[in-house]
């Protein structure tokens, strides 16, 4: 989200759905997206995965930096 | 030979037009460093208690900091300071642009000014010198307009001009500085203050470039502006700017909607950073928007400001007005149940040309929508207005009447608060205020330690006045660096999170006194570390402070600003959050239900005041804390402070 998004694909600003080897986890999937910097990560609506957590078939996975202010 | 200020600070009395330049010592400057701090210690020396803020003895500060100027991302910032016409409380704002170095390059740190002038008149810094000049010809011009004529009356495009608008004019309770004619000092009505003076404007112009006492160490340090770039992720937040957050808000929960009633806004996609990236900033026909729709402050190599135009149609606004942070278009669009984005730029545009706070001014008008809703108002009170939530046409219109004061704009000039008062009818019930301060777009019940500092913030509710919650837990290794490291779980409201609250608060603090930008320097994803700013200071100042003495300047200035509050009975009975917080659970999204708990809020409330030493029971400083802080003489130099502190 936010920023990030330029991370996906054009056609898919936003949103895309990813197919990663069994047993990845968070830090695999940013791998891949490669995203290197500072992120929050909320699988299935929870933040409190870390970035060894292994993704399940079907999981929604949120990335987010968290900037305050405006 | 001094490094990084100027020694100069310039005394303004407009009443008998007289101008006195002060040289303080280096101590002086070690002890405020510049901005909120310096400018406090005018005012509670020279302010007397029980001020009507528009009042001649009102003082207003304006003040840039040790490192203004300097050729680094970040430093160039003003803060203004006086008694706030909007809370009746100690009133503080800070801006950027190019007007801060520009400033310090005429050759003075600060403008403490009071009285007030008989006619309209502007201030021309310039070279070392300075001249009250006659204004009337530019009263009541848009600040766009001011700004062109100054220019060519001064033969000089390359002035900087920090003015107020028409809305400054008619003291408009929110109205802001402007600069650029779309940068804004915008809380807390500083405006009005500067408008009440007949100070139409402060023009400035110079070369007196501030001397750094270490330069190849501040070259190391702005090498790692390229270095820290792409991952702090600040390279995309130059890209978005502010409004890349609101997607990320709405998914949160914590995307203000329906004047607070909801975190959750469905059309939220409408007003995010990517569709005003995309769509309407200037450039975008042909994908030049970062040469086209991005603009910067002084020296930043971030470029997060917005450069929005749109050439035809009701809304029609032209590209010098900027273009909105998130926070406008969340105030001006989810608080108002509003998606269409070229109103809510116009609404920012009109802002800016008039010099009005876009958030108190859209969150007061998203309260009058709701007092709309629940048929507390009617057409009668509008003028055949329509207020409610989604109309477009309606919030635009009525923020130019509240600029002008005209019909209902009249009323809802004095900001929600005061209509509240004037309006009656139970419409105190739908107020999103903290000390009469309108909201900004950060949701306490879903930030829950800033809920604390929203209802404890000496100048009412304020987002950038210490790290929001998920702050701590993703950014361990710089948390450390001010002593952070137990991170709490999601929603917690315990005395570690007051912790985090409160040192955060020092820092941002500093940083308001330091006078630099929040998204520069700061404990989480800004672009340098705090350890970073402590060794920019001493590559500049040739000082060799820490930490601890950086987070001793913020905690001084807040307890400066808490002590003005003291002497204006003001305590710990006005820190208090909006009612429906406590009452009205959130409807819809992933803060669906949440609503504060009043008995474990007011224990949090305590804990915070006992970690800053602070009186539980009437909320003031010790004079123990105020005199470590070595600011004894707030207390000593005031017989009405004396009674209150001890």
């Amino acid at each position: 989200m936010g920023p990030l998004v330029d991370f996906l694909p054009d056609s898919d600003k936003g949103k895309a759905t990813m197919t990663l080897n069994n047993d990845s986890t968070i830090a695999d999937m940013l791998d891949k997206l490669q995203i290197k910097r500072k992120v929050v990560v909320a699988v299935n609506g929870d933040e409190e995965k870390g970035l060894d957590h292994v993704l399940s078939d079907g999981d929604e996975v949120l990335v987010f930096t968290v900037i305050s202010g405006g | 030979m001094s490094y990084g200020y100027t020694g100069k600070i310039l005394h303004v009395n407009l009443s008998k037009g007289e101008l006195e330049i002060e040289e303080p010592d280096e101590q002086f400057y070690r002890t405020y460093m510049g901005g909120s701090a310096m400018g406090m210690h005018y005012v509670l020396k020279e302010t007397p208690v029980g001020v009507d803020p528009f009042s001649p003895d009102n003082v207003l500060a304006l003040c840039t900091g040790i490192l203004t100027g300097t050729p680094i991302s970040g430093q160039s910032r003003l803060t203004s300071v006086a008694k706030s016409p909007l809370t009746g409380c100690i009133g503080d704002a800070q801006g950027g642009g190019y007007f801060p170095a520009e400033m310090k390059f005429s050759g003075f740190d600060a403008v403490i000014i009071k009285g007030r002038s008989p006619k309209p008149v502007y201030l021309w810094l310039h070279h070392g010198e300075a001249e009250l000049r006659d204004a009337s010809h530019l009263w009541g011009l848009t600040t766009g307009d001011a700004e062109d004529k100054l220019k060519e009356e001064l033969d000089d495009k390359r002035i900087e001009v920090l003015q107020i608008g028409p809305a400054g004019e008619n003291l408009v309770r929110f109205s802001a500085l402007i600069s650029m004619s779309n940068r804004a000092n915008g809380r807390t009505g500083m405006g009005a203050v500067m408008g009440s003076k007949n100070l139409k404007a402060v023009v400035v112009r110079g070369k007196m470039k501030p001397a750094i006492a270490n330069p190849e160490k501040f070259k190391e340090i702005q090498k790692l502006a390229r270095v820290n770039l792409e991952p702090t992720g600040m390279d995309g937040f130059g890209k978005y700017g502010t409004p890349g957050v609101t997607t990320p808000q709405h998914r949160a929960g914590g995307l203000p909607t329906y004047n607070f009633n909801s975190g959750n806004f469905d059309k939220h996609e409408e007003i995010d950073g990517h569709k005003l990236y995309n769509e309407h900033l200037r450039g975008h026909e042909k994908d030049d928007q970062n040469r086209f729709g991005r603009d910067t402050c002084f020296s930043c190599s971030i470029k997060c400001k917005r450069v929005a135009q749109i050439d035809e149609g009701p809304f029609k606004t032209e590209a010098k007005y900027g273009g909105p942070e998130y926070e406008t278009l969340a105030t001006f669009g989810s608080y108002c149940g509003i998606s269409d984005m070229d109103a809510i730029i116009h609404a920012n545009a009109l802002c800016n040309m008039y010099g009005m706070d876009t958030i108190s001014c859209g969150a007061t008008i998203a309260w009058a929508m709701e007092c709309w809703e629940e048929g507390k108002l009617t057409m009668e009170d509008t003028g055949g207005i329509e207020l409610k939530y989604g109309n477009a046409e309606a919030m635009v219109k009525i923020t130019e009447m509240i600029a002008k004061r005209e019909g209902f704009g009249e009323i809802l000039a004095e900001g929600s608060k005061k209509a509240a008062e004037i309006i009656g009818r139970g419409t105190e019930e739908y107020l999103i205020t903290s000390k009469g301060q309108e909201a900004p777009a950060h949701m306490p019940q879903v930030k829950r330690s800033l809920s604390v500092i929203y209802a404890a913030n000496p100048f009412g509710a304020d987002h950038e006045s210490s790290e929001h919650d998920p702050g701590y837990k993703a950014y361990p290794e710089r948390m450390k660096e001010i002593g952070l490291t137990n991170p709490q779980e999601k929603l917690a409201l315990n005395k570690e999170m007051m912790r985090f609250a409160m040192i955060t608060q020092h820092l941002s603090s500093a940083v308001d006194s330091i006078s630099v930008c929040a998204f520069i320097f700061g404990a989480s994803f800004q672009l340098y570390t705090p350890e970073q700013l402590v060794q920019t200071i001493n590559a500049v100042m040739g000082w060799n402070v820490d930490m601890k003495e950086i987070l001793e300047v913020g905690e001084r200035r807040l307890n400066m600003l808490r002590a003005f509050n003291s002497r204006e009975g003001v305590g710990r009975e006005s820190d208090t959050l909006p009612k429906k917080m406590f009452k009205r659970p959130l409807k819809g999204g992933r803060s669906d239900g949440y609503v504060l708990n009043e008995e474990e809020w007011e224990a949090a409330l305590e804990d915070y005041y006992r970690l800053c030493d602070w009186d539980v029971e009437t909320g003031h400083p010790s004079l123990k804390k105020m005199e470590s802080l070595g600011i004894g003489w707030v207390v000593a130099e005031n017989n009405v402070l004396s009674e209150v502190i001890n």
